[in-house]
């Protein structure tokens, strides 16, 4: 196939392309995917010109090259937390306690050229055979370094919450681009029809910032948008019955509903849409008896709630979150973000004001869940193809706010991630900020070679997974594209 | 382009190696010069110490590989002196402040190499000895002086022939075997497409579901079973045309065609981002849109009032509101770089105008020459320069500003209150400025957790609870006097009788230099450009005249919108008919409907899209008589049924054998479910809806129902092209059923079958609301169940059931009654729901 050919046909616009053979998203969803699987940068599959079968958005699709991932979760520390008071020691900046100094910042308070140093306010301790130093704040988490790695020298492009979310979330400052779920889902469906692909769980304070514009699908279809899942009897909205209706009533209703449909079917027996909508009535049917089930946790044990905090006053929430995180993955739940903190201020982990009080409540709150996750996962053989992301927008920055107290502006310069599982190294701590833990100064690590190394792991060459939109191959890694994080995997 | 990198050297980091192809259209020429000479000392230096040095940490991103990143080769002296794209490398004569050694010094915020790691001390003295020294190299790594020669940008004689490029030339109509099928000049077309390909068309569609075809089409909404009855027994000839004639002349037919505007002008009412706050009047511009197609405005004075209708003489209202267009958009108000954000925002002004109006993607050419189609970089900047007297949306976070805000009431009662209203806003400012620093003073004394909050929207109370407690003496008397002053102006109402209007306003007369912007990093200034036009069309630059006096505008975007809306224009007229052509078959004559270039679909019918344009234009360019002509065409009314043999031959139909059938879109799905249940209230204009959102989904929200005060449900039941559109928080039902992501321009809906759809229509509040209102009309109608459930087969498909299945639904609801023991009106309820679920509800034949 000539270059010219291979335009004409594959770069095209999917959201202009729907109407082709009515074969509904899913078999155009394929073509578009793999456009650029190839060495040869032109070299496309051919799309599918005939009428094909139904094929859900979601129905599961195979990795681009062997994956070592087949789910994600991403714990997000929303707000930032402070790299310098969780996992990335700074004897430094302890001395220097209190002094005021000279150091470029930039937050939301603008750019800075000096500040007055707030030491580190957790004492750090050895943990694992690795001996990673973690702060006081997670004693549990501390327990698990050995299977963890840790990303010091992460920095972003924007130290503001509104586009520094969009950019964790979507690789771009600009609000409209699809987010990591979505392109992991898009890339590579899910593999439990009976369930959303990508689900998001939020904080009981409320969403984050942008709200629904952090689990996006932003110019790709609705249907690669994450959905939002509580971990109580209606995990998704409107998947419980309305009042007074019973399931077996709907079973009558979808019965009749059934024969109507296939009657008006019959003579446009052509049009898989047609077909495609019946199907997706039983599907729902489907979905509102194993979505109840995904959040029951009577089968859990009671060694396994505690070991997430479960029935403890203060992890109960989280913990009830990370288990549910757990069992979809266990359900073949592709993607699954959880929320630590919500609204604004301090319910989370934005400490503008009294640091102290502000991360001891978040991390006391997570980290005894998170640690639980990673065990629970390790042990059910589910940590090697699952990986787990700790991360917040950005960080914090080593000096005060204000001319008193503990609090801390945002940082984009430099702050800490870490994953576990799905292939990642455990036990390794890369690159490095500054002495006062300010600015990633080895080995820097944009959010982009993140998402890239995510993509990888699952099988997905970031640098070819492409949607192509507004004239262009879009990438999650951008058109400059990104390279995976190599110490990593 | 969408994307950007605010630092080139974090680009860089990123790079897997081949990313960034580096422009290749440009030759570069060895330009003669005298060698430079170096000792043999100098020389050892560099092969020992200099060279393992770069070759180790920079020739892998700067000159080992084909893509060069940044531009800057440094395996070659010349190569250094002369740089890349942020300037030459090294400077001789004062060797301290070369880029390259600030880089390598992390001196830079900006430029800081290598990006991983900063060198060791040793090597960094290796390389500042080097520098300083004259870059001694070795003989083989001199390089040649070179002069990098544009090969003529990517405007070649052949490009410049693709068709989109050609002037619209109307052939004549072909002739076909059946030429008695052809009843309209569009027939001809597309009869002869088919008779190429021994295709036959399929006969003609019923006239329910003709009838319900334009309905929808046009006006959005279903027919009433009596309009249906009204037309079917119609046996005159041209019962066909007065019912299109009626629905064209229909007040509602501008609330679907201007959606379908509104989907590609990027409509949105509020600017995302952290406080996504509203964009005040935007329903105005909402309404200028339906109201320009109730009223068959010619296409030209659309596009010229949206472009630069500021810019049009007297006191024109509409002209002002229409300029709203440039202010649709997202609007990030605490950019992380305002630079940066300066330039998104006037890409997303390049990229709506061109793909809306022109059917051009000169984004792509933001950072580098459009890689397919003949677009220079320099065509992308020429088309900012255009827009480069509007002014950021705001200065501060205020969603209202002296630059997006127009006063539209009438001149004489302005006067009446302008001078009065302008004294009093100064001196509230006054005021307000006076009163915050005196509690600016007192709040930097208070604990960092007040300060915190005095930041943001806890700011009053910090100020009532912390604040006035701790103000004394003079400070405090002039305090309380300041807030007695405010209280009394601002009780002051505003002037009766004014308007206000999101718009462009108090633009720049005088705009500041539009440069070309190197891989489009604001930083990165290139060479100046003038507004122009795309330079495969060969035209000369515009002559624009200087601002008068007094002006609030450049002037330039008149010539833009004069440009655009004119004959000559090879792409206005047809990328406007090939959207109607869309949004009437499903499909446009070029399928791409934004991009007719070549990463685009190439057109099935060219010589109807040439044909339709140039009709277009000679009727004035105005849309219902197009309307017209294409619904009066056979092929408009073919039926929708398949055929076996041209199956076969054209599976996608592309050469309109039949008619399309099509899901509604989520506004007709959410307004049909609204007219069969009697509910629809039909008002029309004015500020927004704010239809009930369950409170699951509010709670996706930082602060969960901010920004969505709830209309009470006659107000809600509005037409769905009323409900706010809040970027940050959708109306389930519309985003369900596919309506576009409002952050960038949407030239065609995705058609997705999911799920959650049917979970929303069988569970939903929304629906199952509905569905007792739509049983209790029925009950209300007539008493009789079999009655009952042939009205509502009526209402939601507009066919008359056969008594069989009338039959087979009594049954049902009989058994759902007895069996689930509901009452009959809980019964009727569930028929009424299943009827809203029904695929023949939601999709027209």
């Amino acid at each position: 196939m000539t270059n010219n050919s291979a335009n004409q046909f594959c770069r095209r616009t999917r959201r202009e392309f729907l109407w082709e053979s009515g074969a509904g998203f899913g078999a155009l969803g394929l073509t578009g995917l793999f456009a650029n699987n190839s060495a040869l940068a032109n070299e496309s599959v051919e799309a599918p010109k005939t009428i094909t079968k139904f094929t859900n958005p979601m129905a599961p699709k195979k990795p681009m090259f062997p994956a070592k991932a087949k789910a994600v979760i991403f714990l997000f520390m929303y707000g930032g937390p402070s790299q310098v008071d969780t996992f990335d020691e700074k004897p430094e900046l302890a001395k220097l306690d209190g002094k005021t100094i000279e150091v470029k910042t930039f937050g939301r308070g603008g750019h800075k050229n000096q500040g007055r140093v707030v030491g580190p306010k957790f004492a750090f301790k050895n943990y694992g055979k690795c001996g990673k130093r973690v702060s006081d704040l997670f004693p549990n988490v501390g327990s698990c370094v050995d299977d963890i790695a840790f990303l010091h020298s992460m920095y972003a492009e924007s130290p503001i919450h509104g586009s520094g979310l969009l950019m964790m979330n979507s690789g771009r400052l600009l609000s409209g681009s699809p987010c990591l779920g979505s392109w992991v889902t898009y890339g590579l469906g899910s593999e439990n029809e009976n369930l959303p692909g990508f689900v998001v769980m939020l904080d009981n304070s409320g969403g984050p910032i942008n709200g629904p514009k952090n689990w996006s699908s932003g110019y790709m279809p609705a249907a690669y948008q994450g959905v939002q899942l509580r971990a109580d009897k209606t995990p998704i909205h409107d998947l419980a019955l309305p009042e007074g209706t019973t399931r077996e009533q709907q079973r009558t209703l979808l019965d009749r509903l059934k024969e109507k449909n296939e009657e008006h079917l019959a003579s446009r027996a052509d049009n898989s849409e047609l077909m495609a909508r019946i199907a997706s009535y039983e599907l729902a049917f489907k979905m509102q008896q194993h979505a109840p089930e995904a959040v029951d946790f009577s089968k859990e044990t009671e060694e396994t709630k505690a070991l997430y905090g479960i029935g403890e006053k203060q992890t109960d929430d989280f913990g009830r979150k990370c288990l549910l995180a757990r069992r979809l993955v266990e359900r073949g739940v592709r993607f699954i973000q959880v929320y630590s903190g919500g609204n604004h201020n301090d319910h989370n982990w934005d400490a503008h004001g009294d640091l102290v009080k502000n991360h001891s409540l978040h991390a006391g709150n997570t980290d005894k869940p998170i640690a639980g996750l990673l065990k629970d996962l390790k042990r059910k053989g589910l940590l090697e193809d699952t990986i787990v992301i700790w991360s917040g927008e950005f960080g914090r920055q080593p000096t005060a706010e204000y001319a008193q107290g503990t609090g801390r502006d945002h940082n984009a310069y430099g702050f800490t991630s870490w994953c576990a599982g799905g292939g990642i190294k455990g036990g390794i701590s890369v690159g490095k900020t500054d002495e006062l833990g300010n600015f990633a100064v080895e080995d820097r690590f944009h959010v982009k070679n993140l998402h890239a190394t995510v993509l990888q792991q699952m099988g997905l060459d970031p640098n070819k997974l492409s949607y192509f939109y507004g004239g262009l191959d879009q990438k999650l890694v951008g058109v400059e594209g990104a390279e995976p994080i190599k110490q990593l995997i | 382009m969408r994307s950007h990198f605010p630092r080139w050297f974090a680009a860089a980091v990123l790079v897997a190696g081949v990313m960034y192809v580096n422009d290749v259209r440009t030759v570069r020429e060895a330009v003669a010069q005298e060698k430079p000479k170096f000792t043999a000392e100098q020389v050892a230096f560099f092969e020992k110490d200099v060279l393992p040095v770069l070759k180790q940490h920079c020739f892998k991103c700067h000159g080992d590989e084909p893509k060069i990143k940044g531009g800057l080769n440094l395996t070659n002296r010349q190569a250094i002196l002369d740089g890349g794209d942020t300037g030459p490398a090294v400077k001789l004569d004062k060797p301290a402040e070369s880029l390259f050694l600030r880089a390598i010094h992390y001196k830079e915020d900006e430029h800081r190499m290598p990006p991983k790691s900063k060198l060791p001390e040793k090597e960094l003295a290796i390389l500042d000895k080097w520098v300083k020294d004259g870059l001694p190299v070795s003989a083989d790594r001199i390089g040649e002086a070179v002069k990098v020669v544009p090969k003529g940008g990517v405007v070649t004689e052949e490009a410049k022939k693709y068709w989109a490029y050609q002037p619209v030339k109307q052939s004549p109509v072909p002739t076909v075997k059946e030429q008695g099928w052809v009843k309209t000049p569009v027939d001809g077309f597309i009869l002869a497409k088919l008779e190429a390909k021994n295709l036959k068309p399929v006969k003609a569609a019923d006239k329910v579901a003709l009838a319900r075809r334009a309905y929808y089409d046009l006006i959005g909404l279903p027919p009433t079973p009596e309009e249906l009855d009204a037309f079917v027994s119609d046996n005159n000839p041209n019962a066909w045309e007065k019912l299109i004639d009626r629905l064209l002349a229909s007040p509602h037919y501008g609330e679907k065609w201007g959606r379908h505007w509104l989907d590609v002008v990027r409509y949105g009412e509020t600017n995302g981002y952290e406080r996504d706050g509203p964009k005040p009047f935007a329903w105005r511009y909402r309404d200028y849109v339906i109201q320009s197609f109730n009223s068959d405005k010619p296409y030209t004075q659309f596009v010229k009032e949206q472009l630069a209708g500021d810019e049009m003489p007297g006191h024109n209202p509409d002209a002002i509101v229409a300029t709203g267009y440039y202010r649709l958009g997202i609007w990030d108000d605490e950019p992380a770089d305002r630079e940066q954000a300066l330039f998104d925002g006037y890409d997303d002004l390049v990229s709506t105008t061109a793909q809306g109006f022109l059917g051009m993607t000169p984004n792509c050419a933001r950072c580098h020459d459009h890689k397919v189609d003949p677009i220079p970089q320099t065509d992308y900047y020429k088309f900012v320069a255009f827009f480069r007297d509007i002014r950021p949306y705001s200065d501060n976070r205020d969603v209202r500003s002296a630059s997006n805000m127009s006063d539209i009431s009438p001149p004489d009662q302005r006067v009446k209150y302008e001078a009065d209203l302008r004294k009093r806003d100064a001196r509230i400012a006054e005021i307000r400025k006076a009163m915050t620093a005196i509690e600016d003073e007192i709040i930097k004394t208070l604990p960092a957790e007040d300060q915190r909050a005095s930041e943001g929207n806890d700011r009053p109370a910090v100020i009532s609870k912390k604040v006035v407690p701790a103000l004394k003496g003079k400070p405090k008397d002039e305090y309380t006097e300041l807030r007695k002053e405010r209280a009394e102006l601002e009780r002051k109402p505003t002037p009766p009788g004014q308007q206000l209007a999101l718009s462009v306003n108090n633009c720049d007369p005088r705009p500041p230099a539009t440069h070309l912007l190197i891989r489009g990093i604001p930083s990165a200034k290139g060479k100046e450009v003038q507004a122009g036009f795309p330079a495969v069309l060969g035209l000369p630059d515009p002559k624009i005249p200087a601002a008068k006096p007094g002006a609030k505008s450049s002037g330039r975007r008149t010539v833009l919108a004069d440009w655009i809306a004119s004959k000559d224009n090879p792409f206005t007229a047809r990328v406007f008919v090939n959207r109607v052509w869309q949004y009437h078959f499903g499909r446009g004559i070029v399928p791409t409907t934004n991009d007719f270039g070549k990463l685009g679909e190439q057109p099935t019918h060219p010589e109807l899209l040439d044909w339709l344009a140039a009709d277009f234009m000679a009727g004035d360019w105005k849309l219902k008589r197009l309307h017209k002509l294409i619904m009066m065409s056979n092929v408009y009314q073919l039926s929708a049924q398949a055929d076996a043999e041209n199956l076969k031959v054209d599976p996608s139909n592309a050469l309109l054998w039949r008619f399309n059938m099509r899901r509604l879109t989520g506004e007709e799905v959410r307004d049909s479910i609204l007219s069969v249940s009697g509910s629809l209230n039909l008002k029309q204009f004015g500020p927004s809806t704010y239809p009930k959102i369950p409170k699951e989904v509010l709670a996706g929200q930082s602060v969960p129902g901010q920004g969505w005060p709830t209309s009470p449900p006659e107000e809600a039941n509005r037409r769905s092209v009323y409900a706010h559109v809040k970027r940050a928080l959708r109306v389930p039902i519309l985003v369900g059923f596919d309506q576009p992501d409002p952050d960038s321009s949407c030239p065609v809906r995705y058609v997705t079958t999911v799920p959650t759809q049917s979970l929303g229509l069988l569970n939903g509040e929304f629906a199952n609301e509905q569905a007792v209102a739509f049983a209790k009309r029925l009950q209300k109608e007539s008493p009789d169940l079999a009655v009952q459930i042939t009205r509502a087969i009526r209402l939601t498909t507009g066919r008359v059931p056969l008594a069989e299945e009338v039959k087979k639904d009594v049954a049902f609801v009989a058994a759902i009654k007895e069996k689930h023991k509901l009452d009959d009106f809980a019964a009727l309820t569930q028929f009424a729901l299943l009827c809203l679920n029904a695929n023949e509800f939601v999709y027209l034949d």
